[in-house]
C-alpha cells in the first residue's frame, strides 16, 4: 500500500486504513483517529497528534467522545456512529465542522467511517 | 539558551495544560467585544456546533444568534470598562428531531468583560438542573402564598365546577362584588381576556392533583378597576361528605391583593422571562408556557393554536437603515403584537425577527383571523428612525394542535412550514398549515426565506 496515493477522499478508505501500519498512517497528510465499538481510541496518527498538540500516549485507549474530543460528542458526529451501530449500517459521510485544536477554532472536513465488517471506526480530519 | 531538559519539561507542562483545557467539563470561550472567537475549548464546540447557523465558530454571538439574539446588544450596552455582563443566563434551545432526549435543552451562559477588547464566556448544559429547580420554585410560590404577611384577603368557597357557593364580607372588601355573585364562575375576578373556560377547569384539576394551584396577575374589581393579585385554589377536605350535591363547596379560593409587592416580583420576572429588547416573553417563558398548555391539552383535549410571525425582508431593513433602526422595527412589531393578542395568549420573541404567539382554546379560523388583523395593522404603520420612516410587513404561519401534531416542536415545525408558504406566496400574508405542506421539501428554518 503506497501512502503517496492515500488521500482524504479516497474510495474504500476504511479498508486501506485497516490494512495500513502505524508507520504508513503517520505519513498521511490528514488526521486519523480510529476507535473501537466502545469508542476507545485505538489508532492515532502523527498528523493528528501534531495538530491537537497531544502525544499518542495521552490519547490511545482513552474514550474518544469524552476524554479526547468532547467537541464531537453531539448529534452531528457521535450520534452518527451510534445510529450506524444500532442499525447495523455503513457510515461514510463527509461533513464540514469546526475543531478546537490547541483552543483555536479550526475549520475542517470530517470524514466519518464505519463499516459493518470492521471493528474499527474512523474519524478523519482535513483542514478546509 | 534553554537546556534540553527544561525544553522537555516545558513541552510536557504545555501538553498537560492543553489536555486540562481539552477535558474541562464546561465550555470556555475568549472573544473580542464583537464576539469574534480567539480561543475556544472542545465542550464549547460540542454545545455550539449544533446551533451555529453558518456551521462556523468564528463569532460567538453569531453562533448563538438563533437562540439568544440579544447578546451582541447586551454586550455593547454594558456600561462598565470591565465586569460581569451577566451570570448564568439561561438559553432555551429548540429541540432537534434528529437528536435524542439526552441532548441539551437549556444552556447556561456567563459573560465576563475583561477589558475594552476582550470577553470571556462560560457555557454549560443545565437541562437536568433546571428541571429540579422548577419543582422547587413551585414549592416556593406555595410557601410565599402562605407565609407572607397577609394584610387582607378574600376567602370564597367554590363548587366542583368553580362556581362561587357563598359570599362574605372579605369578598366585598377585596373585590367590591356583592352577594349576587353567588353561582357565578370564579372567572368573574379575571379580566375578560385573561381566562378561558378551559383554564378555569384546569386550575381546579391542578389543585386536585397537587393539593393547590396558584397564579399571579391582574384581577378585576366590581367597579372594573384592576389590582395585582395572588390567587390560590385548594381542594377542601371532607368534600365527599356532601355526597353528590353539585353545588356543595369543593374548593376554597383565596385572593390576595399584592399590588405593593408587584414592582419587586415583576422585576424578577422580567429578568428571567422577558426578551431584553422588546419586553415580550423570551424563549424560556414561551417553552414553559407551551409545555403547560400541551400538558393541559393532553389531559383535557381542547383547541390550541400557534402563530409564528416573521418580519419580511428584515435583513434588507438592517442593511439599508442599520441595526438600531432594525431594533426599532422589532420593538414596533412587538407593540403591535401586544396590542392585538389577549392577556391569556403567550406572545414571545423566539429569536432575530421571529415571533411566536400561543393561543389557548383557539381554533384555526380564529387564529388565522387575528393573525391577519395583526398583519394588516403592521402594514399601516411607519417606524421613525434616523429621519427615515420605515414601512414594513410581516408574514405568518398558523398551526393548531391535533391528534397528529405531537409536541411543541412538531407544532412549531408546522407553523414554520405555513410561514414558509406565506413567504413564498409573496409575503405580507398569513397561511395556515395543511398536511400537503409537510411533504414538500422545506428549508430547515424560515429565516432562510427572509
Amino acid at each position: 500500500m503506497s501512502s503517496a496515493t492515500t488521500t482524504f477522499d479516497a474510495r474504500g478508505l476504511a479498508d486501506i486504513l485497516d490494512a495500513s501500519s502505524q508507520e504508513q498512517i503517520d505519513t498521511f497528510d490528514f488526521g486519523v483517529i480510529g476507535f473501537d465499538a466502545d469508542a476507545n481510541v485505538q489508532r492515532y496518527n502523527a498528523f493528528e497528534s501534531q495538530a491537537a498538540g497531544l502525544s499518542p500516549q495521552r490519547v490511545l485507549g482513552e474514550p474518544l467522545f469524552t476524554n479526547v474530543a468532547p467537541c464531537l460528542n453531539n448529534f452531528l458526529v457521535a450520534q452518527r456512529f451510534e445510529d450506524a451501530a444500532d442499525e447495523g449500517s455503513e457510515l461514510d459521510d463527509t461533513i464540514d465542522y469546526v475543531l478546537t485544536l490547541r483552543m483555536r477554532p479550526i475549520k475542517v472536513k470530517l470524514r466519518l467511517l464505519a463499516s459493518v465488517n470492521s471493528a474499527t471506526r474512523y474519524v478523519l480530519v482535513q483542514r478546509r | 539558551m534553554l537546556l534540553p531538559d527544561s525544553v522537555e519539561s516545558l513541552r510536557a507542562e504545555h501538553e498537560a495544560l492543553m489536555q486540562f483545557l481539552y477535558l474541562a467539563p464546561v465550555g470556555l470561550v475568549q472573544a473580542g467585544l464583537d464576539g469574534e472567537i480567539v480561543m475556544i475549548n472542545p465542550i464549547s464546540a460540542q454545545l455550539l456546533m449544533p446551533l451555529s447557523p453558518d456551521g462556523c465558530l468564528t463569532n460567538l454571538f453569531t453562533a448563538l444568534e438563533s437562540v439568544a439574539p440579544d447578546l451582541r446588544l447586551q454586550c455593547q450596552q454594558y456600561p462598565r470598562a470591565d465586569g460581569m455582563v451577566f451570570e448564568g443566563l439561561h438559553i432555551h434551545l429548540r429541540a432537534n428531531d434528529r437528536a435524542r432526549t439526552s441532548t441539551p435543552q437549556i444552556l447556561s451562559l456567563t459573560l465576563l468583560k475583561l477589558d475594552e477588547a476582550r470577553i470571556m464566556a462560560v457555557l454549560s448544559d443545565v437541562t437536568a438542573e433546571m428541571r429540579r429547580e422548577r419543582q422547587l420554585r413551585q414549592s416556593d410560590a406555595w410557601l410565599n402564598a402562605i407565609l407572607t404577611r397577609i394584610s387582607d384577603y378574600a376567602l370564597a368557597a367554590l363548587d366542583k365546577d368553580g362556581r362561587l357557593c357563598d359570599w362574605n364580607d372579605s369578598i366585598a372588601r377585596v373585590t367590591g362584588f356583592g352577594e349576587h355573585v353567588i353561582g357565578s364562575p370564579y372567572s368573574i375576578f379575571y379580566p375578560a381576556d385573561a381566562m378561558t373556560d378551559e383554564h378555569l377547569l384546569d386550575r381546579l384539576r391542578e389543585a386536585d392533583n397537587n393539593g393547590w394551584s396558584m397564579d399571579e396577575g391582574l384581577r378585576l374589581r366590581a367597579d372594573g378597576s384592576q389590582f395585582w393579585c395572588s390567587a390560590l385554589i385548594a381542594p377542601l377536605p371532607d368534600r365527599e361528605a356532601f355526597g353528590d350535591d353539585p353545588h356543595a363547596p369543593s374548593y376554597c379560593l383565596i385572593l390576595r391583593d399584592i399590588s405593593d409587592k408587584r414592582a419587586a416580583t415583576e422585576k424578577r420576572r422580567q429578568a428571567a422571562f422577558c426578551d431584553h429588547l422588546t419586553g415580550l416573553a423570551n424563549r424560556r417563558a414561551f417553552f414553559e408556557a407551551a409545555e403547560i398548555e400541551l400538558d393541559r391539552a393532553a389531559h383535557t383535549p381542547r383547541q390550541l393554536a400557534l402563530v409564528v410571525f416573521d418580519a419580511d425582508h428584515f435583513k434588507h431593513i438592517n442593511d439599508r437603515y442599520g441595526h438600531p433602526a432594525g431594533d426599532r422595527v422589532l420593538c414596533d412589531l412587538a407593540n403591535a403584537l401586544r396590542d392585538t393578542f389577549r392577556a391569556v395568549d403567550t406572545v414571545a420573541r423566539l429569536g432575530g425577527e421571529e415571533f411566536a404567539v400561543l393561543l389557548p382554546s383557539t381554533g384555526v379560523e380564529q387564529a388565522t383571523q387575528v393573525a391577519d388583523r395583526l398583519r394588516a395593522l403592521v402594514a399601516t404603520r411607519l417606524v421613525a428612525a434616523d429621519g427615515f420612516e420605515i414601512a414594513y410587513t410581516v408574514s405568518a404561519g398558523v398551526a393548531v394542535l391535533d391528534g397528529t401534531a405531537g409536541g411543541i416542536d412538531a407544532l412549531i415545525k408546522r407553523a414554520d412550514a405555513a410561514l414558509y408558504q406565506a413567504k413564498s406566496q409573496g409575503r405580507n400574508r398569513v397561511a395556515a398549515w395543511t398536511p400537503e405542506l409537510t411533504h414538500e421539501n422545506l428549508p430547515q428554518r424560515s429565516r432562510n426565506a427572509g
